[in-house]
Parts: structure tokens; sequence; C-alpha cells
């Protein structure tokens, strides 16, 4: 056994070419200074990151005089202050995100998934379907500024400025194009003997839809909602532009007034960063491999 | 079921189907997405242009709106925070960030498609920014560029370069710079992930191929993967292009522009002028200005698009 397996890992060494190459670079210092350099780089990506959970731990004064050091004690307090000092109260903002992104999303996944469907199977072609994928697409290409002035109108015509509404809406409108493409390519790869199946089961096409194929899409559905999920909790043009009143902002909108306001508390400021960041980094760690593939599914539009 | 059979299946449901085409079901999926489509992005596009033929300003409550036809353009050439800051710099933005950001990219992603040690971390490492706010990363920075007491400038002290610790956001040649640095630092990790994905879509036989022939890994790379990766490398560089030419977090958390415009954009330009323009609030003028920029962008991705894919 033990040397059947040797021969195979020889075996795969020979043929796999990636491995050679490291085995030669091996030979040499060259790795060693390659390991080095891209530590360095790796921890110019990382030290803000960890600098600023630090911060967060430790008293203006202490980041002040020494920006480098440790904190003395962990102060929790920061934490509990920047949630519940009635000055502040931070966690208010998180609800607003949390409100906003959730639906957002559930209008972007139910517009989306239909959309899709209808896009995505032959079974609904028509003359100018092709045409309307294409436009819809179009508006990948778009800035959010080249549409940004006339949303603004529009929401205070109908009275939605400074309502946590507005970036529902317009977060929904800015994921529809990325969102109905994905689903619309993972429909359209679906065979056709369901529908048929479906069909003898007695389903018309909203149960098809529902019953056979939604199902069926969960990866889709799990990429469409990482990657604008992300975007929406994200996202501070239009918060800032739709949503003025304090109480009513999103967390982005909110961390940029807190630290205008609060400028010289670094520490609270550090903490509202990181409880800002937390959610999306946590599922990260979790999900590494998921939200890689998801964003870079999201990119590659054609 | 052989191709022939799943095939005619398919002609005969096909032709059942152009006769009747159930379009009650098509208007059910596809309405109210399109509906949704128009309302919110093909209306304010078209409404945009339009406005920028117009003065729009709020007087005592009601925004009024007077007709100036090119006014808007022609007051664009004249206005000197436009032509002189936000178009230069955004233009040396959009030229030196995708630059760096597609050569580094590009060498990391070939570092962990051939596997060095800890290639993992590094590609889980490298993607963390894209998840993070760019209002969290644009005041992280501002405090590690702080002139006091940021990371950068203590570094700089403990080691004897006293004289390089500048005020990096306070001075006017420095924080155009400290912005592309800062959003290089946020998206390069988008173009390597990319970049990755399309090495690795390319069969592994090719390499091994050209093994076989004798060919170096240099070689190899030069000759094989750099070649069959090239339309992935200039959609990334369309993409981090674009990305560039709109992008508005990491700048206005920086600087909001500041000081005295020398790190202004385009969209910081509008933002600016359209939202936090004290004394005389006008809609319209920021519109053409948007108009222009869309021409212009797009002017730049068909240039890039015809230039680097007929290159062989």
């Amino acid at each position: 056994m033990a040397v059947e397996n040797n021969r195979n890992t020889l075996a795969e060494a020979d043929y796999s070419s990636r491995r050679n190459t490291i085995g030669k670079l091996r030979r040499n210092m060259g790795l060693v200074i390659l390991t080095v350099v891209l530590l360095v780089f790796t921890m110019i990506v990382i030290i803000p990151f960890i600098w600023m959970t630090i911060m967060s731990f430790r008293t203006t004064t202490e980041i002040l005089t020494a920006p480098y050091g440790l904190p003395s004690t962990l102060r929790w307090q920061n934490y509990a202050r920047l949630m519940f000092d009635p000055q502040i109260a931070f966690y208010r903002f998180f609800i607003n995100s949390a409100f906003v992104t959730f639906f957002a999303l559930v209008f972007t996944v139910i517009l989306s998934t239909m959309g899709g469907y209808g896009f995505g199977r032959s079974r609904y072609n028509f003359k100018f379907r092709g045409w309307l994928f294409v436009l819809l697409l179009f508006a990948l290409m778009l800035p959010p500024q080249i549409m940004y002035i006339p949303q603004f109108t529009m929401m205070s015509r109908y009275g939605l400025l400074n309502s946590r509404w507005s970036l529902v809406l317009l977060y929904t409108a800015s994921a529809l194009p990325v969102s109905t493409y994905l689903m619309a390519t993972y429909f359209s790869q679906l065979p056709t003997e369901l529908e048929d199946a479906a069909r003898i089961d007695g389903c018309n096409d909203f149960g098809m839809f529902w019953r056979v194929m939604v199902p069926l899409t969960r990866p889709a559905l799990a990429t469409v909602i990482l990657i604008n999920g992300i975007h929406f909790w994200n996202e501070l043009l239009l918060a800032v532009t739709m949503v003025t009143e304090p109480t009513k902002r999103t967390l982005p909108a909110a961390m940029m007034m807190f630290v205008g306001e609060h400028g010289s508390n670094y520490a609270i400021a550090a903490a509202s960063l990181v409880t800002a960041m937390l959610p999306v980094l946590i599922l990260y760690l979790f999900l590494s491999d998921k939200f890689i593939e998801g964003l870079t599914a999201g990119a590659i539009k054609g | 079921m052989t191709p022939e059979t799943l095939n005619r299946s398919n002609n005969s449901t096909q032709s059942r189907r152009t006769q009747r085409r159930p379009w009650l079901w098509i208007a059910i999926f596809l309405g109210p997405l399109m509906i949704y489509y128009f309302i919110f992005v093909i209306y304010p596009l078209f409404a945009t242009v339009n406005y920028s033929f117009y003065n729009i300003t709020p007087k005592g409550g009601e925004i009024v709106t007077t007709y100036v036809g090119l006014d808007n353009y022609k007051a664009l050439l004249e206005d000197d925070v436009f032509i002189k800051k936000a178009v230069p710099n955004t233009l040396l933005w959009g030229i030196v960030g995708p630059t760096i950001e597609m050569l580094t990219a590009t060498l990391l992603a070939f570092l962990v498609y051939f596997k060095v040690p800890m290639y993992r971390f590094y590609r889980f490492a490298w993607f963390t920014p894209l998840l993070v706010s760019g209002v969290i990363i644009g005041l992280v920075f501002r405090w590690v560029f702080n002139v006091d007491w940021g990371l950068l400038n203590v570094t700089l002290r403990a080691v004897g370069l006293d004289q390089f610790a500048l005020n990096w956001l306070g001075r006017t040649d420095t924080p155009i710079w400290v912005v592309i640095f800062v959003h290089y630092w946020a998206t390069f990790g988008y173009s390597f992930v990319l970049l990755l994905a399309g090495l690795s879509a390319i069969p592994n036989e090719l390499l091994d191929a050209a093994k076989i022939d004798g060919a170096s890994t240099w070689q190899a790379v030069w000759r094989v993967l750099l070649p069959l990766l090239r339309p992935t490398l200039v959609t990334v560089l369309i993409l981090s292009f674009m990305g560039k030419m709109r992008a508005f977090n990491v700048v206005w958390v920086l600087t909001k522009g500041r000081p005295l415009h020398s790190s202004e954009t385009v969209a910081t330009w509008v933002q600016n002028r359209a939202f936090t323009w004290e004394g005389s609030l006008d809609l319209g003028y920021p519109s053409a200005m948007a108009v222009v920029w869309f021409g212009v962008v797009l002017i730049g991705v068909g240039l890039i698009n015809r230039w680097l894919r007929r290159m062989v």
C-alpha cells in the first residue's frame, strides 16, 4: 500500500507541471525571498483592519500618545457606549441598514427570479426578447451619477426623501441587471424535460416555475443574495443623497456623520467601524469560497 | 435519450410553441421586471439628459425649472474646477490606477496559480477589502495618513525618515495619490480573483503539452498562458477603468475633493455641485457634467476594447 501511494504521488509530480514549477523554485533561495515579499504585501492589506480593531479597545488618549501600542485593558465599554449611549445609539443604524438590505433583497430576488425565468427559458422566447435582455444588461455600463439626480427629484416628488423605502427601491433597481443575468443563465441550463413532467402532473406555468424550477436554483439565488447583500450593506452615494435625516441613515452614512461630529473620539469611532464590518467578515470566514465565486460570477457578464 | 430524439422532441415542441406563444405568462414573468427597470433606470437616464438643458433650482419650497439650452455645457468649458482639477485627476486615476492594478494583479494571480506556499491564505486575505464598505476603508486610511499620529508617519519617523512624514491629506499635491493608493488597496483583490478564475479556466493539458515540448516555465507563461488569458485581461482592464471613473465612496470619505479641489474627481464634483453646493443649488449643471462624463467613459471603454482585442 505504502509503495503504491508513493508511486502515485511520484507520478503526479511528474505530470503535474504546476507542482514541478514550485519544485524548481524550491531549489533556490528565490522562494524564501518571494514568500517574504508576499507576506509584507499581505501585511499591508491586513494591518489597517487589525489596527482599527486594536484602536477600538483603547482610549483616545492612548491612541494619540502611542498609535502602535496594545490596549492596556480591553475596553469593552467603548462598544457599550457606542451602541447604547443615547447621544450615539448606533444600534438604530444597524436596524436601518438591516431593514434596507432585507427589503431590497426581497424585491431583487422576486423580480430577478421571475424575470430570469422569463428570459432564460426557450418556452417564453419571442421576437424582441433578446433586445430587451441587451437593454437590461446595458445598465451595467451606467455609472450611478448618470441617474441619481432624476432619481432624487423622483423620490422628492413622491415624498420618499428621508425614507428608507427610497433606498430599498433604488438599490433594487441597481441590482436587477446582474441578478437577472445570473438567474437567466441558471434557468436556461435546466432541462426542458422538467417542464414536460410538470405539465403532465397538471401544473400551469406558475406551478412549473414555483414548484419545480425555483427550488433547483438555490445556488444561483445564494450568489444573488450574497453579492447584492454586500453591496446594499456598504452603499454610500445614494444613502447620503436620499436620506439626510440623522435617525434614518444607514450604517455607511451614519459612520461618516459620526466621525464628523465626534471626530476626536477615535476609540469610539473605531468601534463603530468594527461593528459595521463584523457581520460581513464573520460570514466571509465561513463562506469565503462562496463569496469569491459569487463576486467572480457577478463580474463575468460578457 | 439519444441526441436525435432530444432534438426531435425539441423541434416538435418548438414548432408547437411558435404557434401558440404563452403571451400571458411572458407578461407575468417579464412585465414587473421591465416596468420596474424602465421607471427606475431608463427614465432617470433620459431625464438626466433632459435636465442638462435646464436650470433647476429650489426657490421657496418649489423647484423652479427654466430652459437654458446649451448654457450648462458652455459653462462646463469655463468651469476651472472641472477642466483643471476634476477631469485631469480622474483621467490620471483612470490611467495610473488600472495600469498598476493590472500589473500587480496579473503577477499575483500567476503566483497563486502556480501554488506558492500559503496561496490559500493570500487569496483569502487579498479578497477581504472587497467586502468592507468604502466608508470604513476611507476612514481607516484617513487615520493611517494622519499627520501627527497616523501609522504611516509614525513608522517613517521611527526609521528616521522624518522629512517624508508629510501632511498627506492636507497638502495640495499628495491627496490625489493617496486616493489612488487607497482605491488600489481596496480593489486590486477583485482584479486578482477575476484573473485567477481566468487562468484556472485554461485547460491544464495545454501547459503540460508545452512542458513536454521542452518549454521552460517562463516560455509557458509568455507563449501559452498569457495569450490565452488575453480576453480576461481586457475584460478586467475595462472593469477596473470603469471602476475608477465612477468611484465615489473612498474619495468622498478621504477628502471630499479637498483641499482646494486638489483631489476633486468628476464623481465628487457632480455630488458637490448637486447636493452640497451652498447658495445656489442647481441640478441642471451637474446633470450636464454627468452626461459629458458618461460619454467620455464610453469612448474610453470603446478605445480599450478596439485597441486591445485586435492586438495580437
